[in-house]
């Protein structure tokens, strides 16, 4: 159906997600529900029922089969997207990959949650994380207006033929799924300014179901034929689509009025910084109402929200680093065994790695599983940074070089 | 009333009292009758029927609201049931200068244990929902009646704002929603 005026919804993250479906003009979805994503399909599923959103709408028996049928609706040339969240995410993974693979340009949010055991559903960026190498773009949403809009931008950014690779929009379970606040939904004119034209019969330029135009896809193809050479074109493609991401948000603001930084990172009160912090999703913008409490004490602080975490944003992170001595990096997930414990943190020190920039990180680990960060445990964040700055000193409770903030005392 | 930049609202209930759906609905009043911005965060765990169930709203007149942390510092708290205010940590949060709003239709008495400068009102919302039957497998539904005796003490939203609101989400079943909520907002009371 149409939406002819611009509209301000008051819903909830979960809802601003199905609402940007339909904006989006998507034309299969398909569902299996698990907390916290199930009210994103249930949305859908009520557009498509009421004759809102002139989709197909697939039930299907699990998450496996959730990205299956995408799969096949996207290499028959459809706009398709779904939701899942957690252990979903998981039990889907050969699909997600294959669906890289196959190059189709999906569009999933993750209302992201713990990992079990033990059973957990709040907020824990581990199950997107847990997908890094699979191919498909990353992106974080720090509030519920950009839940609505990161998919849209994910649409022009994935169907870009220089692209062509699936994305994931991640926000925290219940911080962002669960909460209510007022989204604005565009209308159909902008939109279609904004969005590339729905795939025509024809499909997608690389793959497609045609009698016309047969082809094979999916096929065993040997060490001495071009699977080698398939996965550099998904590293290369990947990379290169810092450029498109960078264009859309520019595109996105033109359009719509709405600053996502330069796409990538969005930098808050940096320029003049002494320390900053980097967060994604939903801390990210709870940060910046830390920074300006700070500032009114006399701090000078800033603050990044990563917003994408594939392709990485090397280039932005060596800048921050060029202009802020002391970063805390701050992962709300964990990459066990891996250099600082959190995958976030890990890659930040790896950009800088080589370039001469002797700015420290301090790697952070909190808010797991969903434990409550406030705007003060934040501020205490940025304190810490203050005196690693001053003093040279690392904060005293380091767990294997990161300051797992939040943790309980355990035996 | 209110000086402070951001104004939060504590509500706690029982598990199918309807106080999350309250925390949701106070929010888009407050943003329908022209707050800048408002959020509403239910605490959600394992739910079941009778369990306590928290929710928050924040409404901001000017600044935009940029944290999503539960309320440990409330102006007002909605007691959708008065055996929740036995429970220490509900308890805890009746700070010094705190607005509660309890639904009851008698007098409690704290045995002087309350903090300084806490006003208590009292409305009859399980009585009054009733009386108007609006009611799920014999349950009273409490958010309307809660929240119309909310915007006669708070005044940040009018009982037109109310129906507009609940027009919207309830359709049909507005009528009788409103009803309730005019009668809490007329008898809601202090509690001396």
């Amino acid at each position: 159906m149409s939406q002819k005026e611009q509209e301000i919804k008051f819903i909830k993250g979960n809802v601003a997600a199905a609402y940007a479906a339909r904006s989006a003009k998507v034309q299969v979805i398909s569902a299996y529900p698990i907390t916290p994503q199930t009210t994103v399909v249930e949305k859908l599923s009520d557009f498509v029922d009421s004759g809102d959103m002139p989709a197909q709408y697939i039930k299907v028996e699990s998450e496996h089969s959730v990205m299956a049928a995408l799969v096949g609706a996207s290499i028959a040339g459809t706009r398709t997207f779904s939701a899942t969240a957690g252990q979903g995410l998981l039990y889907m993974s050969e699909m997600v990959h294959w669906a890289a693979g196959a190059r189709l340009p999906i569009v999933m949010t993750i209302a992201s949650r713990g990992i079990a055991p033990p059973w957990n559903i709040w907020a824990d960026f581990t199950d997107v994380i847990s997908q890094r190498d699979a191919g498909w773009l990353i992106s974080f949403a720090s509030s519920h207006q950009e839940i609505y809009d990161s998919v849209l931008m994910a649409y022009k950014i994935c169907e870009n033929e220089e692209v062509l690779l699936p994305m994931f929009v991640a926000y925290g379970g219940f911080v962002l799924s669960h909460t209510s606040k007022p989204v604005i939904i565009e209308p159909d004119d902008k939109l279609e300014k904004f969005l590339p034209p729905l795939p025509d019969e024809k499909g997608w330029p690389h793959i497609f179901i045609d009698p016309e135009r047969p082809m094979m896809h999916g096929n065993l193809i040997m060490p001495s034929g071009f699977y080698y050479e398939f996965r550099m074109k998904i590293h290369d493609e990947m990379m290169k689509s810092t450029h498109i991401i960078k264009q859309t948000a520019l595109e996105f603001e033109k359009i719509f009025g709405r600053s996502y930084g330069n796409g990538l990172i969005q930098e808050y009160k940096i320029d003049d910084a002494e320390v900053a912090l980097i967060n994604i999703g939903g801390l990210a913008l709870q940060a910046e109402q830390a920074v300006d409490e700070l500032r009114q004490e006399g701090y000078k602080v800033g603050s990044v929200r990563l917003r994408h975490f594939r392709p990485f944003p090397t280039e932005e992170i060596i800048n921050i680093a060029k202009k802020v001595d002391v970063i805390g990096v701050v992962d709300r997930d964990t990459a066990f065994g891996s250099p600082t414990g959190g995958a976030v943190s890990s890659e930040c020190k790896s950009a800088l790695h080589g370039t001469g920039i002797d700015a420290i990180i301090l790697p952070i680990i909190t808010g797991i599983g969903g434990r409550e960060v406030s705007v003060e445990q934040q501020k205490e964040e940025f304190k810490k940074l203050i005196k690693l700055k001053e003093t040279g000193e690392f904060p005293q409770d380091m767990i294997h070089g990161t300051l797992w903030d939040g943790i309980l005392e355990v035996k | 009333m209110i000086e402070k930049k951001i104004i939060e609202i504590a509500f706690h209930g029982r598990g199918g009292q309807t106080a999350i759906t309250a925390s949701q609905l106070l929010a888009e009043m407050a943003y329908e009758s022209g707050f800048k911005d408002a959020i509403s965060i239910p605490i959600i765990g394992a739910e079941r029927r009778g369990a306590p169930i928290q929710a928050f709203s924040k409404i901001s007149r000017d600044a935009q609201i940029r944290s999503y942390s539960s309320v440990t510092d409330p102006d007002f708290m909605l007691i959708f049931d008065t055996t929740l205010l036995k429970i220490p940590r509900v308890f805890a949060t009746i700070k010094e200068g705190v607005i509660l709003i309890i639904n009851s239709n008698h007098k409690i008495d704290f045995n002087n244990n309350l903090q300084k400068n806490v006003k208590i009102y009292m409305v009859d919302a399980t009585g009054i929902s009733l009386k108007y039957g609006l009611a799920i497998e014999g349950f009273p539904i409490l958010n309307i009646p809660m929240l119309g005796a909310f915007a006669k003490i708070s005044g940040f939203y009018g009982l037109d704002i109310m129906e507009k609101v609940i027009k919207k989400k309830f359709g049909s079943r507005a009528e009788k929603n409103m009803k309730t909520a005019k009668d809490a907002f007329e008898t809601v009371k202090e509690m001396i």
